[in-house]
């Protein structure tokens, strides 16, 4: 099956449901624990260090942060998720495998965690959203509009991670990914600090990850600098999603159809 | 009458992963209705052929049919039709009893009331009924194996593969499931499942297969195998002097002998008679035990006592 198709099928609804009613179980401590420790981050960063740092022409340190940790949430939830609880249901509790025994398609699976992680992102993103809207960081209605753009930098984040999920050998493993790919690709992205300064070819890598292209948006909606710009920024990550979706393809068909 | 029949069938079947033959060209066609067994020793490759029935695994070669179709082409539609107890249990350890059957009945199109009405009655058939809200953690092994029968049979299949459905299991549990299944098999469900208890392949099963190293050793009913690969009694002697000395006097009673430890099997008509006999010759056993042959004898005799002669 087309792992774009895929995204159509209500056997994908039923895969995202299935997280939810696992979700529903421990919905509280989840949301705490999502959104303590970015706000701790945010406000250690923020207003501890960010006395001492203005960048010119973005303002204090806090302001430029808020919308780069919009990005940084949907990142971290759908990292983490896509890749320990991906391995886990794949491999532990034999979640995936009672699916298959059902008519599933693996390619429906996979579509149902990227809108699970999906939902995550933009349900954690947007309490982050009201927070830094209480600390009135926010300026343009056009914020009304991050939790789409969240979902969609849920669902490019999660690609990659249930990519590694299905291919590690074990768990442990799965630390590469966080520290050599998802790591590295928040420094690069613009969450914490202008990449004016960097040199070319950092800024085509940064080109190349999809959360500097997310960052941009959310950057743009929550200040009200929504342009052309913001269209082929959105552009990009769809287009992100469409041929990402099909890295995962071979592994996910591998390990649950043959 | 079942359009299809048979409902499973099977030529020359081979799996191999890598290096490791699992199956090597299996033969066998299963009718609608019927309860068909596979046994067989550890890594003798039934779940193998299970997994290829359910569509699980994709063979290497041969040909198998499904309800009529080659899992390598349809496997959506025969999974639809199809219920499956695998060998581990699969239930989903993060939902409730309940949530368990309603997920697994809306990936058949199954919803709503009449998704609930279906998992009340499965409960109920399984005496599950009470767990409901239990999470899957908190039930017993018992229980999870009943739930994962109940949860295959959601979908009200036409056929029902059961990969050792009762190992593990305490004998009042592993009772109650026998029943269960022997209900849904008088019900004409058609039943496929792998053992390793010979007494539930004899209960349940009209015919079964013995298979070794991936290939099948003999297909009968357990009548015809006890008659062809054992006898109707069986005297076991135990610790005694080797009795293949009197084989001349004793008129051709014993058909087949088989010896494994210290304990001779000799098979006969009658068990009672070739004491007697063995008596009048003299030769007295300090122990033995002198019954009715069993699956278990042809079992052994197949796969694993050192043949005598
Ligand atoms: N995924 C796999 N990869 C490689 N080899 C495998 C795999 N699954 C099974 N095998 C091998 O195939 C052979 C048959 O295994 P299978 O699981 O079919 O046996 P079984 O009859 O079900 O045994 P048991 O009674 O222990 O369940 C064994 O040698 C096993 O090691
Ligand atoms: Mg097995």
């Amino acid at each position: 099956m087309n792992p774009v198709a895929a995204f159509f099928r209500p056997n994908a609804w039923r895969v995202f449901r299935r997280n939810l009613y696992a979700w529903q179980k421990y919905a509280w401590s989840s949301v705490a624990i999502n959104i303590v420790e970015p706000f701790a981050y945010f406000l250690a960063l923020g207003f501890g260090l960010g006395a001492y740092i203005t960048f010119s022409g973005y303002g204090s340190l806090v302001q430029f942060m808020a919308p780069g940790f919009l990005g940084l949430t949907a990142l971290n939830t759908a990292t983490f998720d896509a890749a320990w609880g991906c391995y886990e249901r794949r491999v532990t509790s034999g979640v995936y495998e009672s699916m298959v025994t059902a008519p599933v398609d693996p390619m429906e699976i996979a579509a149902g965690e990227y809108l699970w992680e999906a939902f995550r992102s933009m349900l954690y993103g947007t309490l982050f959203l009201a927070v830094i809207t209480g600390f009135g960081l926010v300026h343009s209605w056009w914020a009304l509009c991050c939790p789409l753009v969240l979902a969609l930098a849920g669902i490019v984040c999660a690609i990659p991670a249930l990519l590694v999920s299905f291919v590690v050998k074990t768990q442990e493993h799965l630390f590469y990914y966080f520290s050599f790919v998802a790591t590295p690709m928040v420094m690069i992205s613009g969450v914490f600090f202008p990449l004016d300064k960097f040199p070319h070819w950092a800024l085509v890598i940064a080109w190349l990850t999809p959360l500097y292209h997310a960052v941009n948006v959310f950057r743009a909606l929550v200040m009200g600098t929504v342009g052309t710009g913001t269209l082929w920024e959105l552009l990009w990550l769809f287009c992100a999603i469409i041929v990402l979706a099909f890295a995962p393809v071979v592994p996910v068909r591998t390990k649950l159809a043959t | 009458m079942c359009a299809y029949s048979p409902v499973v069938s099977a030529r020359a079947l081979t799996k191999r992963y890598g290096q490791t033959q699992a199956v090597r060209g299996i033969d066998f066609s299963i009718p609608a209705g019927e309860c068909f067994g596979f046994l067989g020793v550890n890594g003798a490759g039934k779940t193998t052929t299970m997994k290829m029935i359910y569509c699980r695994i994709a063979r290497t070669s041969g040909d198998l049919l499904v309800l009529g179709r080659d899992p390598a082409r349809d496997a959506v539609a025969i999974k639809q039709r199809l219920g499956v107890v695998a060998q581990e249990n699969d239930i989903d350890p993060e939902l409730t009893v309940l949530e368990n059957l309603l997920l697994y009945a809306s990936f058949f199109g199954i919803g709503g009331a009449q998704a609930r009405r279906r998992a009340t009655e499965l409960l109920d058939l399984l005496s599950l009924t009470g767990k409901e809200r239990a999470q899957v953690k908190e039930i017993s092994g018992g229980m999870k194996r009943r739930l994962v029968i109940a949860r295959a049979l959601v979908n009200d299949p036409e056929i029902l593969v059961l990969d050792e459905p009762t190992t593990g299991l305490d004998p009042q549990a592993r009772l109650l499931v026998w029943e269960k299944l022997g209900a849904l098999r008088e019900a004409g469900l058609t039943l496929l499942l792998t053992t390793h208890y010979m007494e539930e392949a004899a209960r349940l099963c009209n015919r079964v297969a013995i298979i070794d190293e991936g290939r099948i050793l003999a297909l009968g009913t357990p009548f015809e195998l006890i008659e062809r690969f054992a006898a109707a009694d069986v005297l076991e002697l135990i610790d005694a002097a080797d009795a293949s000395a009197l084989h001349e006097q004793l008129d051709g009673l014993v058909v087949r002998r088989e010896r494994h430890g210290d304990t001779q099997y000799l098979f006969c008509r009658d068990s009672r008679e070739l004491l007697r006999r063995l008596r009048d010759l003299g030769f007295d056993p300090p122990r033995h035990v002198a019954r009715h042959a069993t699956l278990e004898d042809v079992f052994l005799n197949l796969t694993g006592r050192e043949l005598v002669e």
